[in-house]
């Protein structure tokens, strides 16, 4: 009786009917499982083997990850890196998402003229390839071409200016704020979507009931899109833990100058393949991925189990 | 009732920060269209009669290979779009229509890729796309690409499917469809909207990827356009001309296809992310 | 054309019993229909028989052969859905004919029944247009006809008319039972309209809970309702009910103490307590004092009859029909007085006492 309950189609028996299940799920799930599932699964299994060298493995436990977190050669770079990256994080946290919520917020007032126009133009860079909007900057902040140079002269900031690429302080901010500004449209989109969805008759009542339109936006709607910001952080921090191809196109797999641009996505791949300086090591490689991939997983935890949890969702 | 002077102030900020989103973009396709002594000389004027060179575009198509790229990027965003909607739809509907024993624990299995990048897996998939022989094969990147995109793509259309009137299922029951018929001459066609969607947004970041093509098709003429031209401004870096062409031949066919999809992608976007 | 017979049906969701023991027959060519209040199972027990829900027990059979195990296509049934359920994506035509493709009829002969049918609802000129170009009455028009195409045993409707206005339903409903004449068909159809139900079925059938509370020819139900819920459902406004206490032979006192002459069952004893019940247009106002004892509420004037609403002596309101100008007001004290003829009784089961 048990297994009746499962199928519902009248006519059908069990074996018509799993024939059914298997031609509709079977080549989703199958090319799914071996191609994202498997390879991350394989991936935490490879980082618990150790590689000798002509290629023999053996098991080691958790000793890769001592190795990484502790070993001089290993932890440097690797605290190096989850520094860098975490600091890649902050500035999008504290520039690109304000900057979002704030276009979103001026593009969603009321009778606002050519709000599609202003919101598709400011989406584009968005839209381009990664390396290309790094090559781009890399012209523009080029002194060769100066056009930088030109723009802070003309302000009269012109002291200002340097090779903020080449230089070690500089570099990893530069490439945030590159970063910002090609991905601030993600952001405004949600948010702008989220803000859409809130019925005027709750800011018109918040107007009778004397509140200006600055109030209005911090206390009515601010508060009802907590959760889209809270989606947004989420992922910004997937996606930024995860970066790889600005840092690649623009200052190459060694992440110069000196290492100051690295992030995980870049130490991962050059401790795979190898570079001028190593050689590479898949087991190790796999450690690093390992290790993203609980930095992610952790993220993940913290947004479902305190901020979700945390954030009251209104239904309109 | 705002007043005029904030009205200004609104459009004057949403303006500046357009104009900063569209600069560098302007500038190198502006450029790529210059001789190289007005490059340098007169960076911020568009081209003129005195000002109009071509030399970067020839020397980026004379190089060949470009027209290849091109081609290998089309046919992998088709292929990835072709099976993960196919594939993507026939789960969805399959998840949303069926009650049996695992639907959702499938389900969720198959949502864990919406958040988990698979990028991750990369060592691993190397060495399962070079076991299979695959290396420099335009199929490998498309297999990458569908397990990639197609958690999401589920999860989408199974919603969709779900607003698609049960009695219309069960009317085509009545009618004597099989569950196979039901699918591919009922939902398929009624899917149709939520389907472009999905593409619009699976293609811009398969087109744009820079690591798979990278890890598993970096050479050969195998490469995409992305990694093509990323080849290219390696070999070219001090020839500004065939720089910046090379450039805008990667960014004109985005910017043509967005203007052309952007309300489509947008409500993509919204409506696949936020719920 | 053939009949249906249903026996001891069951049907539960997990551990909600939606059927219990439903046992019915549908003469051939005869026009059934299922009322009840809401969920009480009439959607489920239509769905069970068109078979898109697997039944736990019991036993369907169309025309004689059983079609437990049947798919819903092979049962020889057609069913009209409340939202029509036409396929948005193909016009008219396509959505007639559709089935009929799939089964493999020859394309002349589909084209044959779809013109039959178009001629028969009159779509001649609507077989090239999709369905959200239609007003709701073609719509529901194009389902019927996407019934009939197929030629079906029996035709089930599951509230085919209650997404059209007031008016377009009055003649949907005259087309309906003229379609029914015309193609001689089986109908089982499911509605919360008294009206639709009155007009329409050659059999009623009550259902609550799960449960048929009584199957019969409309007026049967509406003179000799079997039980207490029956009585209630039947007839608008609803049948007025008091429970009473038998003081000797046709003699009995409400609860609230007024004496009353009724012809009451012969074995019915002093002391047995009964419900009594008396529709509205079976009861008369007199003065105070006669029969039962009320005070008027309000009059509710419809034109040419009025419903008076009464609040009874000993709790409980009553409705009585009065003439549309009559002229009471508000705190008038009055008595009631019922047609001897026309009472029911029930015992302390709710079910009918034979007269
Ligand atoms: N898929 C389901 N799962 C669980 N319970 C269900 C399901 N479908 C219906 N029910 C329950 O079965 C009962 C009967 O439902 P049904 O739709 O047959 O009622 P109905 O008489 O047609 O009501 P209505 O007049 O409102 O259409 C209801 O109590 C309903 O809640
Ligand atoms: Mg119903």
């Amino acid at each position: 009786m048990a297994d009746n309950q499962q199928i519902e189609m009248v006519g059908m028996n069990r074996s018509a009917y799993l024939r059914v299940l298997a031609f509709f799920l079977a080549p989703a799930v199958l090319i799914y499982t071996l191609f994202s599932v498997y390879p991350l699964l394989a991936t935490i299994f490879d980082s618990l083997y150790l590689r000798h060298e002509g290629g023999a493995l053996t098991f080691n436990g958790l000793g890769n990850f001592q190795t990484l977190l502790t070993d001089e050669t290993w932890s440097k770079p690797f605290w190096n890196a989850l520094r860098n990256n975490l600091i890649f994080f902050i500035i999008h946290m504290c520039v690109q998402n304000p900057v979002g919520l704030a276009l979103a917020a001026l593009l969603s007032l009321k009778q606002l003229a050519f709000r599609n126009t202003y919101r598709t133009l400011i989406f584009m860079p968005t839209m381009l390839s990664v390396v290309i909007i790094g090559f781009i900057w890399q012209l523009i902040l080029s002194p060769l071409w100066g056009i930088w140079k030109m723009g802070l002269n003309a302000v009269g900031l012109g002291v200002l200016f340097g090779p903020y690429l080449g230089q070690e302080h500089t570099a990893l901010i530069t490439i945030s704020l590159i970063s910002v500004w090609q991905f601030v449209g993600i952001p405004m989109i949600l948010i702008y979507t989220a803000l859409l969805a809130i019925p005027d008759e709750l800011v018109d009542a918040a107007t009778v009931d004397g509140l200006n339109q600055w109030q209005a936006f911090f206390h009515v709607k601010l508060p009802l899109i907590w959760p889209t910001i809270g989606l947004v952080s989420v992922l910004t921090f997937v996606a930024n833990f995860n970066a790889f191809d600005l840092i690649y196109a623009m200052q190459g797999a060694l992440a110069g100058p000196n290492f100051s641009t690295d992030i995980m996505g870049t130490l991962f791949y050059r401790t795979f393949f190898g570079n001028q300086l190593q050689l590479g090591d898949p087991t190790m490689g796999s450690t690093i991925a390992t290790m993203m991939f609980v930095i992610i997983l952790m993220g993940l935890l913290v947004y479902l189990y305190v901020i979700q949890r945390r954030i009251q969702r209104y239904s309109f | 009732m705002r007043s005029r002077f904030s009205t200004i102030a609104i459009h004057a900020v949403l303006l500046g920060y357009t104009a900063l989103a569209l600069f560098p973009i302007i500038l190198v396709v502006m450029n790529s269209m210059k001789m190289k002594r007005a490059i340098f000389l007169s960076p911020l004027t568009p081209p003129g009669p005195a000002s109009f060179d071509l030399i970067g575009y020839h020397r980026v198509f004379s190089d060949g290979a470009i027209g290849t790229y091109y081609m290998n990027s089309i046919i992998v965003t088709l292929g990835t779009i072709f099976f993960t909607l196919l594939f993507g739809a026939m789960a969805g509907f399959a998840l949303s229509e069926y009650k049996f024993r695992f639907n959702k624990l499938l389900g969720l299995y198959l949502s864990i890729g919406i958040m988990v990048p698979i990028r991750l897996g990369s060592v691993a998939i190397i060495s399962l796309v070079s076991g299979m022989n695959m290396i420099n094969t335009l199929s490998a990147l498309i297999c990458v690409y569908v397990a990639q995109n197609l958690p999401l793509a589920v999860f989408i259309l199974s919603e969709f499917v779900h607003q698609i009137p049960k009695d219309l299922r069960e009317a085509a029951r009545c009618d004597g469809l099989s569950e196979y018929n039901i699918f591919f001459h009922i939902i398929l066609p009624l899917l149709r909207p939520a389907m472009a969607t999905v593409a619009v947004f699976t293609m811009i970041p398969v087109w744009n990827d820079l690591w798979f093509p990278l890890l598993l098709a970096p050479s050969g003429g195998k490469q995409t356009i992305t990694l093509g031209v990323q080849q290219f401004l390696g070999q070219y870096v001090t020839d500004w001309n065939a720089v910046l062409a090379a450039l805008s031949t990667a960014i004109i066919p985005v910017l043509i296809f967005y203007v052309l999809f952007s309300r489509q992608l947008i409500r993509g976007l919204t409506s696949g992310a936020v719920k | 054309m053939a009949q249906v017979s249903i026996t001891s049906l069951q049907k539960s969701y997990g551990s909600v019993d939606v059927l219990k023991d439903i046992n019915l027959e549908v003469e051939d060519g005869s026009f059934v229909v299922l009322v009840g209040p809401s969920g009480c199972g009439k959607s489920t027990l239509l769905r069970s028989i068109a078979g898109l829900e697997a039944v736990n027990g019991g036993a369907i059979s169309i025309g004689g052969k059983r079609v437990n195990d049947l798919a819903p296509a092979k049962r020889e049934i057609a069913m009209v859905f409340q939202s029509y359920a036409l396929y948005p994506h193909m016009d008219v035509e396509k959505n007639m004919g559709f089935g009929l493709r799939f089964a493999g009829t020859p394309k002349q002969e589909v084209a044959a029944r779809v013109a039959e049918a178009a001629r028969i609802l009159q779509l001649e000129a609507l077989l090239k247009r999709r369905p959200r170009e239609l007003s709701g009455g073609q719509r529901q028009r194009v389902a019927i006809g996407r019934a009939i195409v197929r030629k079906p045993q029996v035709f089930l409707f599951d509230e085919p008319l209650s997404n059209l206005d007031a008016a377009l339903r009055v003649n949907t409903r005259v087309e309906i039972a003229k379609l029914h004449k015309l193609l001689g068909a089986t109908i089982i159809y499911v509605t919360h309209d008294q009206v639709e139900a009155m007009t329409l079925a050659d059999k009623i059938v009550v259902m609550n809970q799960g449960r048929i509370e009584q199957a019969g020819k409309p007026l049967d139900l509406y003179y000799r309702p079997a039980n207490t819920f029956v009585a209630n459902f039947i007839g608008s406004p609803a049948m007025n009910m008091v429970e009473i206490e038998v003081t000797g032979k046709n003699k009995a006192r409400t609860l609230a103490g007024g004496e009353l002459g009724v012809p009451l069952p012969a074995r019915a004893k002093a002391g047995d307590r009964l419900t009594l019940g008396a529709r509205p247009e079976h009861l008369t106002l007199g003065a105070p004092g006669k029969g039962l004892t009320g005070q008027l509420d309000l009059v509710e004037r419809l034109g040419e009859v009025g419903y008076a609403h009464l609040d009874m002596a000993g709790g409980g309101r009553f409705i009585v029909e009065v003439r549309g100008d009559v002229k009471a007001k508000r705190g008038d004290k009055v008595g009631v007085v019922p047609d001897p003829a026309k009472l029911h009784l029930f015992d302390a089961n709710g079910k009918a006492c034979a007269s």
